[in-house]
């Protein structure tokens, strides 16, 4: 089965074969029928393709893949285990299930941490009415419009992980999600994961594949999270150099809660990611952050959308990266304030940090708002390492590299900061660190401009 | 030969003429003061002597133990036990206050002092100086206020131990008590291992450090140059006698 050329008999046959209930196989069939109807997405006419050419930078030909690595393969470690906590974690390697463990008091507690595929025949009840809501056109208008690349996943998913945290449950520790890739094609994780009313989760979605492997990952993530719920959702892109990779990570956030989600990108060829969350219930409040450092060769695309459908909700988008060597990324961040939101609050803001020449960086922070009884702020800076903190520093004793160090973490702490999710900034900090120190430090550019603005100040 | 020599310095910013020759020494074991008005060049002189990259030095040389400073970097410089607080000091944005200092002490120390060593010394300074522990949390010099930030700069000098402390107005912008309580711990740290070299507009802080030379900058240049006497005179009769002054140099 080629991601370019599926075929209703391939799409129907795999899902037979899996003894899937026939809700899911018609769904598949439907989205089927919409991936035949699409084309691949065109950077010329599709806005929201434009900054990134999809037919350069991602490579569609490819076989799906769903068959598990030889006996023997060995999978990296995550942060959700190397924790000091009961976590939760499912491994999901080149399109299929590894395993999934989840503590037994959880079980006890009601908690499923599980294969997608087996879920869907001993938890219909849970994930029929809402697997795929997110991604197809739904009463309330959240979903729709999906482009081929998201129809395709909807259609040949492979490789799925189920969440589910019943209602007042409040899961301390992390359930993780490992998506790791070993064989070279198309890779369609997906996860749905619900967390009811008031509970609490943190979700862990981490991503590796073995250095050399040539892959294109596409892969949606829909969680929903119900009234007065507290979801923290951490994706680590942490790929080796050939992945391609595009996410859509969409939370569908009911009344009162409280989300926090947090894209940390240092990995991978190309990277899309779409961290979106839809304000259903009035009262909500999202934050989305995201951190991200490329290096020669890497193009990331990070379009966090947030839709302001319920009135009374709040928003507030920051993502900063810092760039070196021949690097681009894009920052498109949107917000959507429906007329009916009134007392909405959002604000949007990105930072990029121009490390070395040859890197560009390009910020679109995108208003789209109906109502006018809301506060709205955006704003976008692109930088240079300021010459009079690197002088404060030195000033010390503190050498240029391990000054450069600092403020290039500094940068990125004021973003992990806003989080308290146990490894997280460790590993951010870390997989930034192994960019830092392949930088060549000497290159770095210094804008002394800030230095007369402090004698005109 | 004196500690630190300075000998006709002349320094530009911006392509401007800002020093116009200044001549200076000091010798450790002593505090020397330099005061003027607004503009006339003490903060140039601070920077010069710490390297900051604003400020080119045109000719002249600043000597410090026998080493010609000006082609040694700014962390070269602190190395070897120069130390400037700064009028202004920066707030650097996300860099942690603990993880700051203890960089800059292992590498002024040139030597990997273990963490909890570390953070006892550092609680112990932050006591004496008054400084909270809430700040161990904090980014440097992130929101805090004029007077946080300058007790901030000592704190960093109690802990980095320089043989040369340049403090350039640190007494502004704190209140009474919060001057008796910094000017205590410049007394702390002076003894014939440190020079200090005080840089003041007003007298108040001179209360409490006692110079053993005071000098008097103005456009660019040292204009007068006496015993603590001179601070007061400055004090009754103000700059705007630097005319005078000059005569009397
Ligand atoms: N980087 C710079 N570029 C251009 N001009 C500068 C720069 N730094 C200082 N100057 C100018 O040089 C002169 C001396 O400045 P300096 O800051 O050394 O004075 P100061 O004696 O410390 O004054 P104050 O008492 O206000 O602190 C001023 O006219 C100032 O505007
Ligand atoms: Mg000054």
């Amino acid at each position: 089965m080629n991601l370019d050329a599926l075929t209703e008999d391939a799409v129907t046959g795999r899902s037979d074969a899996a003894g899937e209930p026939s809700w899911l196989r018609d769904r598949r069939l439907a989205a089927f029928k919409r991936y035949l109807d699409q084309a691949w997405p065109d950077s010329r006419a599709d806005e929201f393709w434009r900054s990134t050419p999809f037919d350069r930078r991602f490579d569609v030909v490819r076989d799906v893949v769903a068959e598990l690595p030889e006996v023997g393969v060995e999978v990296p470690g995550t942060v959700t285990a190397s924790l000091d906590a009961s976590t939760s974690l499912v491994r999901i390697v080149d399109g299929v299930v590894l395993d999934a463990v989840v503590p037994a008091a959880l079980v006890e507690q009601g908690v499923i941490v599980t294969d997608l595929a087996t879920a869907v025949v001993e938890h219909p009840e849970l994930i029929e009415s809402v697997l795929g809501s997110l991604t197809t056109s739904d009463p309330e208008g959240t979903g729709g419009d999906e482009d081929r690349t998201i129809t395709a996943n909807d259609a040949a998913w492979t490789g799925g992980a189920f969440v589910y945290v019943p209602p007042e449950v409040e899961v301390e520790a992390p359930i993780g999600i490992h998506v790791h890739v070993t064989r070279p094609g198309a890779h369609l994780p997906r996860v749905l994961a619900v967390i009811g009313h008031h509970a609490k989760a943190s979700i862990y979605l981490e991503h590796t594949s073995v250095e050399g492997v040539d892959a294109l990952v596409d892969e949606v993530v829909e969680v929903v999270a119900h009234d007065a719920a507290t979801v923290h959702l951490a994706s680590l892109q942490s790929w080796s150099d050939q992945i391609q990779h595009l996410g859509l990570h969409k939370i569908q956030a009911h009344r009162d809660t409280t989300i926090r989600t947090l894209a940390v990108t240092t990995g991978g060829a190309t990277v899309r990611l779409r961290p979106e969350t839809d304000l259903v219930g009035p009262g909500a409040d999202v934050r989305p952050l995201g951190i991200y450092f490329a290096d020669d060769g890497q193009w990331f695309d990070l379009q966090p959308y947030v839709r302001h459908i319920a009135p009374h909700a709040s928003s507030d988008v920051l993502f900063k990266g810092a760039l070196q060597g021949r690097s681009r990324t894009v920052f498109r961040g949107n917000i959507f304030v429906h007329k009916d939101a009134v007392g909405t609050s959002t604000d949007e803001n990105n930072r990029s940090l121009i490390l070395t020449k040859g890197a560009r960086a390009d910020a679109t922070p995108f208003l789209e708002i109906e109502c006018s009884d809301i506060t709205a702020g955006h704003g976008s800076a692109t930088g240079q390492i300021d010459a009079r903190h690197l002088f404060y520093l030195e000033s010390r004793g503190i050498r240029r590299e391990d000054a450069l160090r600092l403020i290039v973490f500094g940068f990125f702490r004021e973003v992990l900061r806003e989080l308290d999710l146990p490894g997280i900034e460790e590993a951010s900090l870390a997989a930034i660190e192994a960019r830092v120190e392949q930088a060549d430090l000497s290159a770095v550019q210094v804008n002394d401009a800030a230095l007369r603005d402090e004698v005109n100040a | 030969m004196a500690d630190l020599e300075i000998r006709d310095l002349t320094v530009e910013a911006d392509g401007t003429e800002i020093l116009r020759g200044v001549t200076l020494d000091l010798d450790k074991g002593k505090t020397i003061a330099l005061m003027g008005p607004n503009g006339s060049g003490k903060s140039t002189l601070a920077y010069a002597i710490a390297g900051h990259p604003a400020y080119d030095v045109t000719g002249g040389t600043i000597t410090w133990q026998g080493k010609e400073l000006n082609d040694l970097t700014p962390d070269e410089r602190a190395r070897l036990g120069v130390f400037l607080a700064m009028q202004y000091p920066v707030e650097v944005p996300g860099v942690s206050l603990t993880n700051f200092l203890r960089t800059a002490l292992n590498a002024v120390s040139e030597n990997d002092v273990p963490i909890r060593e570390f953070m006892t010394r550092l609680r112990g300074e932050m006591k004496e100086l008054g400084v909270n522990e809430s700040f161990l949390q904090r980014s440097v010099n992130e929101g805090f206020s004029g007077g946080e930030k300058k007790r901030f700069e000592i704190l960093q000098a109690a802990l980095l131990r320089p043989q040369l402390a340049v403090l350039d107005e640190t007494d502004s912008g704190l209140d009474v008590d919060a001057l008796k309580t910094v000017a205590e711990g410049v007394n702390r740290l002076e003894g014939p291992d440190l020079g200090v070299l005080i840089i003041t507009h007003y007298t108040r802080i001179l209360r409490y450090i006692k110079p053993d030379e005071v000098h008097v900058m103005f456009e660019g240049r040292i204009v007068a140059s006496g015993g603590p006497e001179l601070a007061d005179e400055l004090e009754d009769k103000g700059y705007e006698n630097i005319a005078g002054l000059k005569a009397t140099v």
